[in-house]
Parts: structure tokens; sequence; C-alpha cells
């Protein structure tokens, strides 16, 4: 026996029996080594093990999903230096309850630090915490915090400040966005600390990707002292990040410098700026311009100038954003799966990822499970386009001549050409598609309940989804029964019985068994289509080096800097 | 005089207050509530119906408006729904640089669109008269969006000459500022310079065909003293107007120009809190648009009764 494997064996006697799980998955190669350090990161190992383990166990190749870089690409950085950053223009004030979109959640990571950070690659790189692990059945995760940690106001970060910002993000009363992911999942009260550098959190059901659902992924979730209202929050910006507020002028822009006291590696850069844009397009033209260095997220039908710009270091992040082609389980003419099977085949979704994406997307398999999951079970065959066989489920179903349909959407992204694609394809197996652009997402989304909304009362429509790290959140609101943005009003008992299972497996193994069945009944049923996940992409300048994008709109510039 | 602005003053407060209302009452015909706006669309009902208590967007919409309108009285201009702020600390750096730009732009459009506009109708129907109207009208109706990345591609990134965002950093002198501030400025006389320089034209041509004028001429005076003295003295005065109309514009209208340029000014403040419901915010700045446009106007009817008298005898009877 060498000394690695002695190593393994030393390191497998303390692990717990999730981890050493895994492990032997990894080894026996039923998963990638992307896949292994992304859900090993999950459940608390830490990526310094991992990798060790990964490279000590050998196990599965890299999976057929080509992983893209999230970071600029490496050199050497030089110290100092001001870094100057294009941030869409956060829409409310900076509350960590509150914020809803990417410009709030850049402005709150820039200072406020989570228990970790997921980032670029879905692993989760330990910050606030050190460490987490799960009781056997995953209904109490328990955390250990890093010690010595100090706020910027000087305060001490213990314990008792996580319990404070978790409760407060339950708390049904603060009209919390984090419930939107930690609604039904954790309930106020079930958060203690039994000591200072100890949180337990008891769920209210099994949950094996909980460590995801409170860290940067959900980026409301930064912890703040316990004594600081978070409505006060915006005043000071007071977090236990690398960098520490200097000026924030709203609607403007704001300046962060490096915090001394930061219990990690110091930050690289002197400072960065955030530069506020209303708009993309100017955001790409003051990157065009030198006026910024980085630009935080760009589209490709917006920023189709940086693409090709030999100026422009472009990174793209694999990620679960996308959008949903819904169709009415409930209403004519859906009401037949093989109805929505045959628009389904209609699609030509290479060409759609190569028109509107420029190939900067991933195919979609009509379920949320995108490839970038570990979880994803990539051996269900992907859905292509077949016009004869689309035509024979019409003529099957009772409408060999086509029917008429209206689409509903707004005017936002590439969706309108989207919908106009959908259309085309469409009238290839004779289907009529009135495409009715309703204006904006307000008018689109209504006020997002049953009965008072656009997107979940139209029979066809087009609805865009952000990135999650994990898909929960995808498959408890829009594909369960009572699923809050159920806009297909997909009622199936096997479904929600095997979203249950999903969300409640702890171990990879399990969850891929349960992911596999969800995507064939998806697959079947087909309540809605799901073309593509697209990439999320940034921009650095050439001379930038080690920026860090994450696709919930977070970024880590704390070991940027420019190489000249 | 003082009773003639005394008139214009009162007759002015009527105004802001109607303007008030409509604002609130358009506010709250728009579709959706503030808390969802702030949450976004996926959020809960239960979380939107709590902070639209926390906001007090729930009370009656006449209680929201007392509250507004009565701190108004008090010098409180209320606290943004979307910011959380008071109103008055988002109002006053956005009017000042509405205003900074707004005056840069008024520097190189008045007199230049003036002297366009008389050059053109002292050689009226000639060649240069043409090239004034024309050129300038073309310029006009020409979209400030396009004008605006014109100038963006020519001057920002291919010459490389000035920077393609307007607002100039913290601390920045004089000259920096006005650096930062032409490439807008420029569309903004584009935008301008055929509108009134046609109207001066026009003025400047009815003076110029007045018996006034012609017996000027007739009595021997110079041509530079008749141009002076009797034709823009009258040819003026309805350019001045129109100055006077535009203020309104350059100050509060200027969304996109400014979205384009990523200037924080007051048009993109007036269009972020119309797309939030921010009421507060909202109402604020439009008053305060109101109150700039009608001292502009006030300043036009002034302007107006002094170079010609005949206005102010009429309204003091």
């Amino acid at each position: 026996m060498d000394d690695t494997q002695r190593r393994v064996d030393a390191i497998r006697r303390d692990r717990s029996e999730l981890e050493n799980h895994i492990i032997d998955e990894y080894a026996a190669g039923k998963i990638t080594r992307r896949d292994f350090v992304r859900r090993g990161t999950v459940i608390g190992m830490s990526i310094p093990l991992v990798s060790f383990l990964a490279a000590a166990c050998g196990g599965g190749g890299e999976s057929g999903t080509e992983a893209t870089s999230g970071g600029t690409a490496t050199g050497t950085a030089q110290p100092g230096g001001n870094i100057r950053v294009a941030l869409i223009q956060p829409s409310t004030e900076p509350n960590p309850l509150i914020v809803k979109d990417e410009g709030g959640a850049g402005l709150l990571g820039s200072t406020g630090e989570f228990l970790s950070f997921s980032n670029d690659k879905l692993e989760l790189e330990p910050r606030l915490a050190e460490s987490w692990s799960a009781n056997d059945d995953g209904t109490e995760w328990t955390f250990k915090i890093r010690q010595g940690v100090t706020f910027h106001s000087g305060a001490t970060l213990t314990a008792n400040d996580v319990v404070t910002t978790f409760e407060s993000l339950v708390n049904p009363k603060n009209a919390s966005n984090a419930l939107s992911a930690l609604g039904g999942v954790l309930s106020p009260g079930n958060t203690e600390a039994p000591d200072d550098a100890t949180v337990v959190f008891h769920l209210d059901a099994p949950n094996g990707n909980f460590p995801t659902l409170v860290s940067s992924a959900n980026y409301n979730a930064i912890i703040i002292p316990a004594d600081l209202d978070p409505a006060d929050w915006g005043k000071t910006f007071d977090g236990t990040g690398p960098f520490k507020l200097e000026s924030f002028t709203p609607k403007v822009g704001a300046k962060f410098v490096r915090y001394d006291g930061y219990w990690g590696e110091k930050a690289n850069p002197d400072s960065f700026e955030l530069k506020f844009y209303d708009e993309e397009g100017p955001m790409i033209v003051a990157f065009q311009g030198d006026e910024v260095d980085f630009v935080e997220h760009f589209s490709v039908s917006g920023g189709q100038a940086l693409l090709s710009d030999p100026n422009a270091q472009v990174i793209a992040i694999e990620a679960s954003t996308h959008r949903q082609l819904h169709m009415r389980t409930d209403k004519e003419p859906f009401t037949d799966k093989r109805v929505r099977q045959a628009i389904a085949l209609s699609l030509d979704r290479n060409a759609m990822v190569d028109g509107l994406w420029d190939g900067k997307a991933d195919l979609g398999n009509d379920s949320p499970f995108a490839p970038a999951y570990p979880s994803t079970d990539t051996s269900v065959a992907q859905r292509q386009q077949d016009i004869e066989q689309a035509k024979q489920l019409l003529s099957d179903a009772g409408m060999p001549d086509g029917f008429t349909v209206e689409l509903q959407t707004w005017n936002g992204f590439e969706i309108p050409d989207l919908a106009q694609l959908v259309k085309q394809y469409a009238s290839e197996i004779g289907v009529t598609v009135n495409v009715k652009i309703v204006g904006d997402d307000t008018a689109y989304y209504g006020n997002a309940v049953f009965g008072d909304s656009i997107w979940l009362d139209s029979v066809m429509g087009i609805t865009d989804y952000g990135h999650r790290p994990v898909p929960n959140v995808f498959l408890s609101s829009v594909y369960t029964s009572k699923g809050t943005w159920n806009a297909a009003h997909f009622k199936n008992s096997q479904a929600d019985d095997l979203i249950a299972q999903y969300i409640a497996a702890v171990d990879l193994d399990s969850q891929r068994a349960a992911a596999k069945q969800i995507e064939e009944l998806l697959l079947d049923e087909t309540p809605v289509v799901i073309p593509y996940f697209y990439n999320f992409l940034s921009a650095a300048k050439p001379n930038l080096q080690g920026a860090v994008s994450a696709a919930t709109g977070q970024f880590d510039l704390s070991k940027a800097g420019y190489t000249s | 005089m003082g009773r003639f602005l005394l008139t214009r003053l009162g007759l002015a407060a009527i105004t802001l207050l109607l303007l008030s209302v409509l604002v609130f009452v358009g506010t709250n015909l728009l579709p959706g509530d503030v808390a969802r706006r702030k949450l976004g669309n996926t959020a809960s009902q239960a979380s939107v119906d709590q902070l639209n208590h926390q906001l007090g967007t729930d009370k009656p919409i006449l209680v929201q408006y007392w509250n507004w309108i009565s701190g108004l009285f008090h010098g409180d201009l209320g606290t943004s729904l979307s910011y959380r702020l008071p109103v008055s600390e988002l109002i006053g750096p956005a009017l000042t640089h509405s205003l900074k730009l707004a005056a840069f732009a008024f520097v190189m459009v008045v007199p230049l669109a003036i002297l366009g506009g008389i050059v053109a109708a002292l050689k009226r129907d000639k060649l240069t008269d043409r090239v004034i109207t024309i050129g300038g009208l073309s310029l006009t109706v020409v979209p400030e969006f396009v004008t605006g990345i014109m100038l963006i591609l020519v001057f920002g990134l291919w010459l490389d000459l000035f920077p393609v965002s307007a607002n100039a950093p913290d601390g920045s002198n004089i000259l920096t500022q006005l650096k930062y501030l032409f490439l807008p400025a420029l569309t903004l006389v584009i935008v301008l310079f055929g509108y009134i320089s046609r109207i001066t034209r026009a003025g400047t041509i009815e003076s110029l065909d007045a018996d006034y004028t012609r017996t000027a001429v007739l009595k021997g005076l110079p041509r530079r003293t008749v141009i002076r003295r009797h034709v823009l003295r009258n040819s003026l005065l309805p350019t001045i107007a129109v100055i006077a109309t535009q203020t309104g514009y350059l100050i509060g209208g200027l969304v996109v120009i400014e979205t384009l340029f990523n200037y924080p000014g007051m048009g993109r403040l007036i269009f972020t809190a119309a797309n939030a419901k921010d009421f507060p915010l909202l109402a604020s700045s439009v008053l305060i648009v109101g109150i700039v446009f009608l001292i502009a106007t006030l300043l036009a009817d002034v302007a107006y009764s002094l170079l010609n008298p005949r206005i102010r005898y009429a309204t003091a009877e």
C-alpha cells in the first residue's frame, strides 16, 4: 500500500457515510471528476480535500458537456490597482431581505459574505462556514462557523449572527425574497446555535441540497451582525468580506476598498468600483471605450460586439438559466400529451442554440435538469426535431390538419425571437401559432397568482427562469401539483412523488436515480418545452486576471489584478 | 409688473397642484403594485402583502396622497418606496446633473441656432438658407438615440476624443466635466438646432417684412442698426418662448440620452420611479421639473414683456 492510498484510507475513516458514498461513486467511475468535486463540496468536503481524493482515486472522466471557464485567464496579477466594474442597476435599496436581482446581488456580495460561495463551477467554497455535515436522513445540517472573523464595523462574528440572519430571512413577516428558496425548507425557530462556533438547521423535510440554499446561490443570505436591522444595512454595508464600503451613491455606483482586517488572504486590488447601468448597450460601449474593465453580465443578443472583440476576455459559465414554453395541460388543444409532444418535436433546438445564442448554450431536454447539474442523468435520450413523428402524433390525437393557438409572452431578451421561431417551426406541422407580445415583464407576470397573471393563465406562454445552482426550486414550484409557478397546470402524482424523492435524496446516486425518472416522465408528458440552457457571460479586459463570476450575479475580485 | 408676476405665480401654484394630482392618479392607474415591483415576479403573495403593509401602500389612495402632500407643505418630499431614502437625497444630485447638462446644451445651441436662424432669414431662399433650414430640420428629425449612438461611435470609440459616458469621476474639475458632457450636449444641440433656428428664421422674416422695419430702412438707418434695434428685438420673441418650453424636456425628458450616456439625471430618475410605481419619488420629481419649467416660462414671459411692453400693459389691465 503506497502513501497516497494510506492517506486516502485515513481520510475516509474520518468521513461520514454520505461522504464515503460519493467517494465510492467516483472511484467506481459512476460520476465524473467535475461532478465529484461539485457534489463533494455541497455535502461539506473542502475543495482541497476533494481535489486530492479526485487525483488519488482516479474514477470517472469528464462528462460529455464541455465545462467553460468562469474566471479570467490565469497570469501574474500585480498587487494593487482599482478595478472598474459595470453592473446592471439594482432595482431596490441594498437590503439583504429585499434584493431580487443581479444588480442587488452584486452589491450585497461586494462586502457581505455567505456561509459558502457557489463558484463558477457550481462548487461550494467554504467562507464563513469552515465545514458542514448532515445527519443520516438529511433533515439536520450542522455548520461549523469560522472563528476570528470580524465585521467591518469591528464586531466579531459569532454563530448568533448566523442564526439571526437566517431567522430574519425565513420570517414571513419580513417579506423576504429568500423565502422563494427557503420556504417549505426551513421554518422560523428551527435554526439554533448550540455554541459560538456551531449552527444547526432543523429542516422541515429531508434536503440533500440544503448547503447550496444557504450559500451565495441564495444571494439574500449574506451574514450580517445580529443587532443590525437589514433595512439599515445599506447605510454601512457592514459585512465580513475582503472589501469594505468607501462610498455608495444610489443609481450611480459604489466604491469599495481592501479590508485589512479580513480573516483570509487579503484582497489583491486596492479597490474596485461599481458603475450602475440601466441598459446593457451603454455598458458594452463603456467597456469598449475603456471606462470599465469588467462587465459582470451581458447577453449574446446585446453584447454581440464583445464576442468578436480581441480586447475582451469573454467568460462563459455553464448555467441553468433557461426559457420555458408552457402548454396548459388542462386546456385545449393541449390536454392530449401527444399534441404537446408534437410541438416539442417540431423545434430545431440546435438551430436555436446557434442562431439565438451563438452556440453559447446547452441543449434542453424539456426538463429543468440542466447538463450543468451533477444530478442530471445525461443518459436520457435528447429530444431532437422530428417533423414526421410530430405530424403523426397530431394525426393520432385527431388533429391531422393542425390547430390554431395563441402564444403569449413578453418583450425582453431574445424571447420575442424565440416566440417567432416556435411559430415558424410549428407551422411545419400545420399548427398556427399567433404570437402575442403583451408588453414588458410586469404585464406578463401580473400579480403572479393564478387568475391574475398572463404567465400562469395563458394556454401557451414563454417564461424566463434565472440560474439556480440546484434544481430544487424549479422542481417544487413549476412541476408539482401545488407548485405556485406551475403555468402548465401540470398535475401528476407520480411527478409529485419523484420530486419529493429527489429533494429528500442526500446522496448523488439517489438524486440521479430520481432525476432520471423525472426527466423521462417530463419528456413523456411534456407539460413544458425547455429548448436550451444558456451560458452566463461576463467580459474582462485582456490584462485583468483572476476575476471570478458566478451565474447568480455574484463575482469575486479579491484575487483579481492587472498584469500590466 | 408686480401684479403680472403675482398672477403668474398664483397660476403656477394651481398648475403644480393639478400636476401632482395627475401624477398621483396616473401612478395608481399603472398595473401591478409597489411591493410586487420590488420583490419581483416570483415572490409569494404573502411577502408582497407584507411589504405593501410595511411601505404603507396598502392604505387608501387618498390617505397616501394626503400623507405626501401634507409632508410637502412642511418641506418634506417624502421617502422613496424603491430606495427607502429621503426623496430629496435622490432628486438633489439628479437635478444638479440635469441642470448642468441643460445649461451646457443651452450655451451651445441657443447662440448657434439664433445665429443660424437670422443668417437664414437674411439670406432667404438662397443656398445658405436652404443648407441651414433643410440641414437643421433633417438633423432634428433623426431620433436622439441614433444621433447619440453615432456620436459615441465616431467621437468616443473610433476617434477616442471624448468619453462615452457623461458622468465625470467625483472631484473632476469643470473642464473635465465639460469634456464628459460634450457628447450628450452635442446630441441635444443637433436635436434642438433645427427647431430653434427655424423659429428664429420665421420671426426674423416676419420682422424684416414689417412696416416698422420698412420705415426704419426708408428713414436711412444703417442696415446693421435696423437689424439690431428693430428686427431682432421683435424677431426673438417667439424664439424665447420656444427656448423656455424646451426647459422641461431638457430637465426631465432626457431618458434616452441619459440612458445612452449613463448619466444620472432627472429623466432616468423619473423613468425609474414610474417603473417602480414609486409615487413619492415620481410625484416629487415631476413637481420639481414642473417648477423648473414654470420658472423658465416665467422668465420667458418677463423677457417677453420687457422686449414687448404691450404684453405687460395688456396683462396689467
